[in-house]
């Protein structure tokens, strides 16, 4: 941002004005803040999301403000009565922090002309998923002839020292782990079988990254060959030319809902529901789904195509035979002893 | 100094000046301290009970009490290869032409000048699987497969060691730069040897920049959380990035501040360590 003198002034006699009277507060006047996700998020939404919304809405005014999860409900927390953020996107478990919390509203249903074209699994009623993540297992095909089929290939002692993970700061990470117990005989409130296969993985692991993002360079770099991947992450990086492949595992691909909330208190609740309207619109979906932005559609008037119709699903019904959703309500009950056990057991 | 009658002391400045800067630090720096402090006296996540549970926590916890070990102890090590390295630059400065000092401070200078994400991911490219190193190794046959450099204590210490070097560098060449020339010149007339003219005369003439150099790159190298967490993986626990999980991936807070106190309190004591060392040097220098 340019600082000219011009600017210093009106922005020093704007505060000014504002203290003075109190009334003229920034949020009435404020025009639409929706907090997207950052990176390929905030490009998908920006392109796509926000010239629907406002054509459908004779050009209302809306302004992305990208942040973490964790962030939106930080800045939503310390400015409840008056927040400055009015719609925010959230992962599944930050999402039920954000519920839990009483930081949003429950989504107007009855007046939605899409929630009920949503597949099941994404009508959430305190906020609907518009997209979907899905998890599953990349490769690199120079280095691995065979494509893996299953969760269990990681343990094949052909990848030893060629096998990366991330740790369970991320929703990918914490959800893998979650799959790798149920695959062993546990589930979301027993995860031991799946610190058990940590263990055994430990002669295979080449990388422990601190993040999604960070995973997916060490392919770049070769550092690893085959991990758990997202596969919008992992679309991004074979557009730039890295030998990359995504499969999903015969277990079922992870899917984790991406939801959208109406922040309570929020001085823009109308248009709030029609952006979110606009995020579940069949006509977005199906744009958003095309490349570049690979993004996996929840409405289920939304046909499915190209490179998701190749590797994950071709329709609704496939759709929910091959992923799977996890209960991150338990989840999240012992997510933190979890991260506590991995910081202390997995040294490699 | 000068000999100019003076209505006023003219070697004292009032206050004023600083006031600005003052304020700003109160407002920006103390009380959000302050408040962290606060935070970090509660039991529980919701901030109702108070208490030094968190502390209790944290200090009976071997795994925590690890992890700031390793941390303080990676300063150590990142802090020694810098000095170790970056002092022969320092004294080569004094003794070149304009020329070279001009490119040695521009080679100095140049890290600064990238931001450490970049610097950062360029390590990542030399130290990975194929990267330059293992790359030239294998192709002198000295290695038959790739060496583990990334997500190691080594390369950790070696990429912060190049990131942090110019904080390192820049007061060993200040502190050098105002030894009198003619005193190398009198020990060699009187006999010593070289070596016994670099450890009697310039290495304690230099030491109150030594003792800066370490403090500055100390401090910035155990809280370095981006070439931390980026280079030593993410089962390299330092407190940086436990600080980051307790708070942003936990939400809790207390924990997270006590951390930070403890954090802090544990610089302060290492840095205090090198003050004092460098007041202890000022005896030593002037004698």
């Amino acid at each position: 941002m340019i600082m000219n003198r011009r600017s210093l002034l009106t922005t020093a006699l704007t505060l000014g004005a504002m203290k003075a009277f109190p009334g003229l507060s920034y949020a009435q006047a404020r025009p639409l803040v929706f907090a997207t996700f950052t990176g390929s998020w905030e490009e998908a939404h920006k392109a796509v999301l926000v010239p629907a919304f406002r054509k459908a809405n004779a050009d209302a005014a809306m302004v992305l403000d990208p942040m973490l999860s964790v962030d939106q409900i930080a800045k939503v927390n310390a400015a409840k009565a008056n927040p400055p953020i009015d719609v925010m996107l959230h992962d599944p478990g930050p999402a039920l922090v954000a519920v839990g919390q009483d930081l949003v509203e429950p989504y107007p249903v009855e007046k939605s002309a899409y929630y009920k074209d949503l597949i099941a699994e994404a009508q959430e009623p305190m906020g609907p998923a518009p997209f979907f993540q899905v998890v599953g297992l990349t490769y690199n095909p120079e280095a691995v002839k065979t494509p893996p089929t299953s969760w269990a290939d990681l343990w094949k002692p052909e990848f030893k020292g060629r096998v990366g993970i991330t740790n369970l700061n991320s929703t990918l990470g914490t959800g893998w782990l979650v799959e790798i117990a149920k695959m062993r005989g546990g589930s979301e409130a027993n995860v031991d079988p799946g610190f058990k296969a940590l263990e055994e993985l430990k002669p295979n692991l080449a990388a422990v990254a601190a993040n999604p993002g960070a995973l997916a360079t060490l392919f770049q770099q070769g550092q690893i060959d085959i991990s758990p991947g997202n596969f919008n992450a992992i679309q991004i990086l074979k557009a730039r030319g890295v030998p990359v492949e995504f499969v999903a595992p015969k277990e079922g691909a992870i899917a984790f809902k991406t939801t959208i909330h109406i922040v309570k208190n929020s001085p823009n609740r109308e248009l709030a529901f029609k952006l979110i309207e606009a995020a579940l619109m069949p006509e977005v979906q199906t744009t958003l789904m095309n490349p570049p932005y690979l993004i996996v559609p929840t409405n289920s008037k939304v046909a499915m195509g190209g490179e998701i119709a190749r590797v994950l699903a071709k329709d609704t019904a496939e759709l929910k035979k091959k992923f799977v959703f996890q209960d991150w309500k338990k989840i999240n009950e012992q997510r933190s002893a979890w991260i506590e056990r991995f910081n202390r057991e997995i040294k490699i | 100094m000068g000999a100019a009658p003076a209505a006023r002391d003219v070697t004292s400045y009032g206050m004023g000046l600083a006031a600005p800067l003052a304020l700003f630090f109160l407002v920006f720096f103390v009380a959000p301290l302050l408040q962290l402090f606060w935070l970090s006296l509660h039991n529980d996540t919701a901030g109702l009970h108070w208490g030094l549970g968190q502390y209790l926590h944290f200090l009976t916890d071997p795994f925590s009490l690890g992890v700031l070990g390793s941390t303080l102890l990676l300063g150590a090590e990142v802090t020694a290869v810098c000095l170790v390295l970056g002092f022969p630059i320092a004294w080569l400065y004094q003794r070149v032409g304009p020329k070279l000092q001009t490119v040695i401070i521009l080679i100095v200078l140049l890290p600064l000048l990238t931001s450490v994400v970049v610097r950062t991911f360029a390590w990542i490219v030399i130290l990975g699987r194929q990267g330059i190193i293992n790359a030239t190794l294998q192709s002198l046959g000295l290695i038959d497969t790739p060496l583990k450099l990334l997500y190691t204590q080594f390369g950790v210490v070696i990429a912060l060691a190049q990131v942090q070097m110019p904080l390192m560098t820049l007061p060993l060449i200040t502190a050098l730069g105002r030894i009198d020339p003619n005193l190398d010149d009198a020990s060699c007339s009187l006999g010593a040897g070289s070596w016994r003219t670099f450890f009697r005369i310039v290495l304690p003439l230099s030491l109150p920049g030594v003792i800066a150099g370490c403090t500055l790159t100390y401090a910035a190298s155990i809280t370095a959380f981006i070439t931390q967490s980026l280079i030593g993986g993410g089962q390299m626990l330092f407190m940086p990035m436990y600080l980051y999980q307790q708070a942003s991936t936990l939400q809790n807070w207390p924990f997270a501040a006590a951390i930070s106190i403890i954090f802090l309190l544990a610089v302060l004591a290492v840095v205090s360590v090198f003050t004092t060392l460098g007041r202890m040097s000022r005896g030593y220098g002037g004698a």
